[in-house]
């Protein structure tokens, strides 16, 4: 999960600083969804375009390969997709038009092939390091023996994920790799999911000091299947496996030098421009400075392989700003110092869109600029701790109890209200847009069965045994009957929670009064808790087994699907992983989530995710929120083609129309 | 008076301290692990004394720590944004100063004529209106719709860029100008009244001296004490009111920093940072003892 400020998915690291409330813009074509103002345009035209970031935006570490330390920081939509992705490509690239798919033709490579237990990887010829080199097999070895030597640092790791589910790697010619995995798997998932995590690494990177002679760091021609680990001996700082061979040890070092270059306490991010490592690029763009700030500046990178839009920019420079308010101030002020090509509208800023329309009129105050709605492949949503050591946890394992509170969120009264207009209601795990074929048409065609209805909710409740008493619903039935409260619950038991929301977000916290609101009026008592951002997730995801884990209710924005861009569940709903922030657990949820892992054809995987789909929308694992689209405003006269749902973005497309 | 200042510059090492001590056993006790974070694994088994001892032995060498979510060491940060919130603040005070001295004056001087109650009314609007609404007021008019200021701070790198840009530093120095003159008229107004009722002012009346030269010389002088006692204590509100006006005018300034820090739990940043306002306002505190002492020979000679 990457999220604005906020880490992406998929791993420990990711989650402990993660999630929330998603940017982004990107790739080519005409715009999804714009409205104009009027005045011409006053952009600074010609070869140069300015990005403002969103607010808190951070992108200060070049290393693609993070530990989750680093990770918790810096695998943000800042840092990865708007810094690292534009300097050095990852091995496939996603984001093809408004969908989350893989997209070839900018791609280092081209389509993974199958065969049997065997996946072949094709590098394209055309790609270069600035340096000269090619683009080749040996860099994606590289990424991969690093991996397995350091896998319990990286912040992808997964127990279950790579490198763990591939038995070698090797290069086959220059230009081929081919890994064996470990069956079974789905081909939909590996690409989507495994794939999409490798960016390759230049040979210059294969050091461990300064005056190293690129390639001598001996983790690059190392053999996948020399480099072994002791999983019994972990190192007692960082947890991870001591390395045993020759090779994972060269491979430790290679990364911890690289780490230190990344993050270094003498050159400070205002050297990376120039710096040995880090210069020496295979994406569209070059660093030409890095402020402490946090002002990037960009130049066309010349010997970059990959596809160009004809008279596309060639400097992009990228600004931090201290608030929404004040990246308003200046996109409103023609005149000011520095001018805005890009950047962000808050929500409360713009007028509501007419009914059924992706985007609505452009402010009268920006006339210069025409708005364009974002939306990201995500999910928003809620959990419930079903680990609750404070006597909640009965009430949440109780389906219609979690169908009662779905029946008690006002999806389309935030949507309307606070997002005004710009806003998405989540039925389940895989978004409703953009429209996706892991999508049940079943579920499209349901629309949400969980719309705002308190009395039914009410009355839900009040069939399973509670009486509403003194304004609560208290058990007055205990027991595992039909019409009982349900197992582990006892009399007298009340419906009465505390929810924990993420603070300065101004549409999360209406939404989080509104269902306190609904709820009261239902009979169920929410307690609400505002919080920093970082708390909720802290609180949401540090729950031990030896310890209590008392928070019952936790909200904080969303879960973005990268660079794991298939919402599959194994991530985020199959009982016992890290990112199950509450811990759900369901024999029938789990089997389902396998059966799309091991789906073996894509038709397969998407009746798999169908199938998954429909049963995690009716039972509610998490209590489903609305989704916020980001809205972005482009100065008159630059085209940035299509804003990409997941989460990249290629300014060397951008370009000023004549 | 050196003896005084000996005495004065004590206190505040001593004030300090204790203000280290209280931030460093807050932050301990904030959930997370924050001595783990500043200090590195295995801190949290050590005794707290030890950890405030190892955190102050690496600040006495200068070394204020990493931050844990930017890619940079305290020291770089707070050399990057202290100087913009120097800037910010100091103008800010300077200008109000300059401003609410003789407005305060004069209202002492007028009491209840049209003057001062023009005067009382602007300073309470002042007085009560946040630096927010303030500063959107300015942009809005004198930015958006006039173009005549920028509708950002300076967004030069470095602080020569910063104060060689007067077109985007008016409105964010005038923000903050504003609410500051309004705290310091109202103390001035006070005290200037207080000094005129006193014998000596009657004395110097008596004796036939210029009602001009009266206030001037006499009225000013005393007056001065309280504010100048004012202006060194008001200093962490200054930087308060400063990180409002840093996130308005988007400038990363030590408020903003120290902000974003706090909500992030970046305990080396919050820790440096507060480490460095708390210094700020004991000297602050110390400079304003030793103005009351140059202004109020009175001062300098009591001994407790």
């Amino acid at each position: 999960m990457r999220s604005g400020g906020h880490p992406r998915g998929g791993t420990v690291g990711a989650c402990c600083a993660a999630v929330g409330l998603v940017l982004l813009l990107a790739a080519c074509g005409p715009a999804a969804g714009s409205a104009s103002g009027g005045a011409p345009a006053a952009s600074s035209g010609g070869t140069s375009a300015t990005f403002a970031m969103q607010p808190g935006g951070i992108a200060q570490y070049p290393f693609p390969f993070m530990g989750s330390v680093q990770a918790s920081t810096f695998d943000s939509v800042f840092n990865v997709d708007e810094f690292q992705y534009l300097l050095y490509r990852p091995l496939y690239w996603f984001g093809n038009g408004t969908k989350p798919y893989m997209n070839p033709q900018v791609s280092l490579a081209y389509p993974p092939v199958y065969q049997g237990d065997e996946v072949k990887i094709k590098l394209k010829r055309n790609y270069k390091w600035s340096n000269g080199e090619a683009v080749d097999a040996q860099d994606v070895v590289f990424w991969m023996n690093m991996m397995k030597a350091e896998g319990a640092n990286d912040a992808y790791f997964s127990t279950t994920g790579l490198p763990s589910d591939v038995t070698s790697v090797r290069a086959v010619g220059q230009y081929e790799v081919t890994m064996r995995i470990k069956t079974p798997f789905s081909q939909s998932w590996f690409s989507s999911n495994e794939l999409s995590e490798i960016t390759p690494m230049p040979l210059a990177w294969d050091v461990t000091s300064g005056t190293a002679k690129p390639g001598s760091g001996g983790c690059a021609g190392a053999s996948y299947s020399s480099i072994t680990v002791n999983p019994n001996n972990l190192n007692s700082a960082t947890e991870e496996p001591a390395p045993v061979s020759a090779s994972a040890k060269a491979c430790a070092a290679v990364f911890n030098y690289l780490t230190a270059q990344a993050s270094p306490a003498n050159p400070t991010p205002t050297t990376y421009a120039n710096s040995p490592l880090w210069s020496v690029v295979d994406g569209p763009w070059k660093l030409v400075s890095l402020t402490t700030a946090g002002n990037l500046k960009l130049t066309f990178n010349s010997k970059y392989g990959g596809p160009v839009a004809p008279h596309h920019i060639t400097t992009f420079i990228e600004l931090p700003f201290t608030s929404e308010q004040a990246e308003y101030n200046v996109l409103q002020d023609p005149t000011a110092g520095q001018t805005i090509d890009v950047g962000y509208l808050p929500t409360v800023d713009a007028p509501t869109p007419p009914a059924g329309a992706l985007v609505g009129a452009n402010p009268s105050t920006l006339p210069d600029y025409h708005l364009s709605a974002q939306y990201l492949w995500q999910l928003s949503y809620m959990p419930y701790n079903f680990r609750n050591t404070t006597g909640e946890a009965p009430i949440f394992d109780q389906l219609y109890f979690r169908q009662a509170f779905q029946l008690l969120v006002d999806q389309e009264g935030v949507i309307n209200g606070p997002l005004h207009g710009y806003g998405k209601p989540t039925v389940g795990p895989v978004a409703l847009y953009p429209s996706t074929k892991y999508l049940s048409q079943k579920v499209v065609k349901e629309g949400d069965p969980w719309a705002l209805n308190i009395q039914k909710a009410k009355s839900v409740i009040s069939g399973h045994g509670w009486t509403v008493e003194h304004g609560t619903f208290t058990c007055t039935s205990p027991g595992t009957g039909p019409h009982d409260c349900g197992a582990g619950i006892p009399a007298n038991k009340q419906l009465k929670f505390s929810m924990i929301y993420a603070s300065g977000v101004d549409w999360m916290e209406s939404a989080a009064r509104e269902l306190s609101s609904n709820a009261s009026l239902a009979g169920i008592t929410l307690s609400l808790t505002e919080e920093p951002f970082s708390n909720v997730v802290g609180t949401a995801f540090g729950c031990t087994p030896t310890k209590p884990c008392t928070w019952q209710l936790a909200l904080w924005g969303s879960w973005t699907y990268s660079p794991d861009y298939l919402p599959t569940g194994d991530t985020l709903f199959e009982g016992g992983v890290f990112n199950n922030a509450g811990d759900y657990n369901s024999t029938t949820d789990n089997q389902l989530i396998t059966d799309t892992l091991q789906a073996r054809t894509p038709a397969e995987f998407d009746a798999a995710m169908h199938t998954w789909d429909s049963y995690a929308t009716n039972q509610l694992p998490v209590v489903y929120e609305p989704d916020e689209a980001n809205l972005i405003e482009t100065v008159k006269g630059l085209d940035i083609g299509v804003l990409n749902s997941a989460d990249t973005i290629t300014p060397e497309d951008w370009h000023y129309l004549k | 008076m050196t003896a005084y200042l000996a005495r004065r510059v004590l206190q505040a090492v001593a004030v300090v301290l204790l203000v280290t001590l209280i931030v460093f056993g807050l932050i301990r006790l904030a959930p997370g692990g924050a001595a783990v974070g500043v200090l590195g694994s295995g801190s949290a088994h050590q005794q707290f004394l030890v950890e405030y001892l190892t955190w102050l032995g690496h600040v006495l060498t200068g070394n204020l720590g990493r931050s844990l979510r930017l890619n940079e060491s305290v020291g770089a940060l707070l050399a990057a944004s202290l100087p913009r919130t120097l800037v910010l603040a100091g103008l800010s005070t300077l200008i109000a100063l300059l401003i609410a001295v003789p407005v305060g004056l004069i209202q002492a001087v007028r009491r209840n004529s049209a003057i001062d109650h023009v005067l009382r009314g602007l300073t309470y609007l002042l007085y009560g209106a946040p630096p927010f609404v303030l500063g959107l007021l300015l942009i809005l008019y004198l930015a958006v719709d006039a173009h005549i200021f920028g509708a950002e701070g300076p967004q030069a790198p470095g602080i020569g860029g910063f104060i060689t840009d007067p077109r985007d530093l008016t409105l964010p120095v005038a923000t903050l100008t504003l609410v500051t003159i309004a705290i310091f008229a109202r103390y001035m107004r006070s005290s200037a009244l207080d000094s005129l009722g006193q014998e000596y002012v009657e004395a110097a009346r008596a004796r036939g001296g210029r009602e001009g030269r009266v206030v001037v010389s006499h009225v000013l002088r005393n007056s001065l004490v309280p504010v100048v006692t004012l202006l060194g204590l008001s200093l962490p509100q200054i930087v308060g009111g400063a990180l409002v006006v840093e996130i308005l005018f988007n400038i990363q300034g030590m408020g903003w920093q120290i902000w974003q820090a706090a909500v992030n739990h970046d305990f080396p940043v919050t820790l440096g940072f507060t480490l460095v306002i708390g210094v700020a306002a004991a000297l602050g505190s110390m400079l304003a003892d030793i103005g009351y002492a140059v202004l109020d020979p009175r001062v300098r000679t009591w001994q407790p």
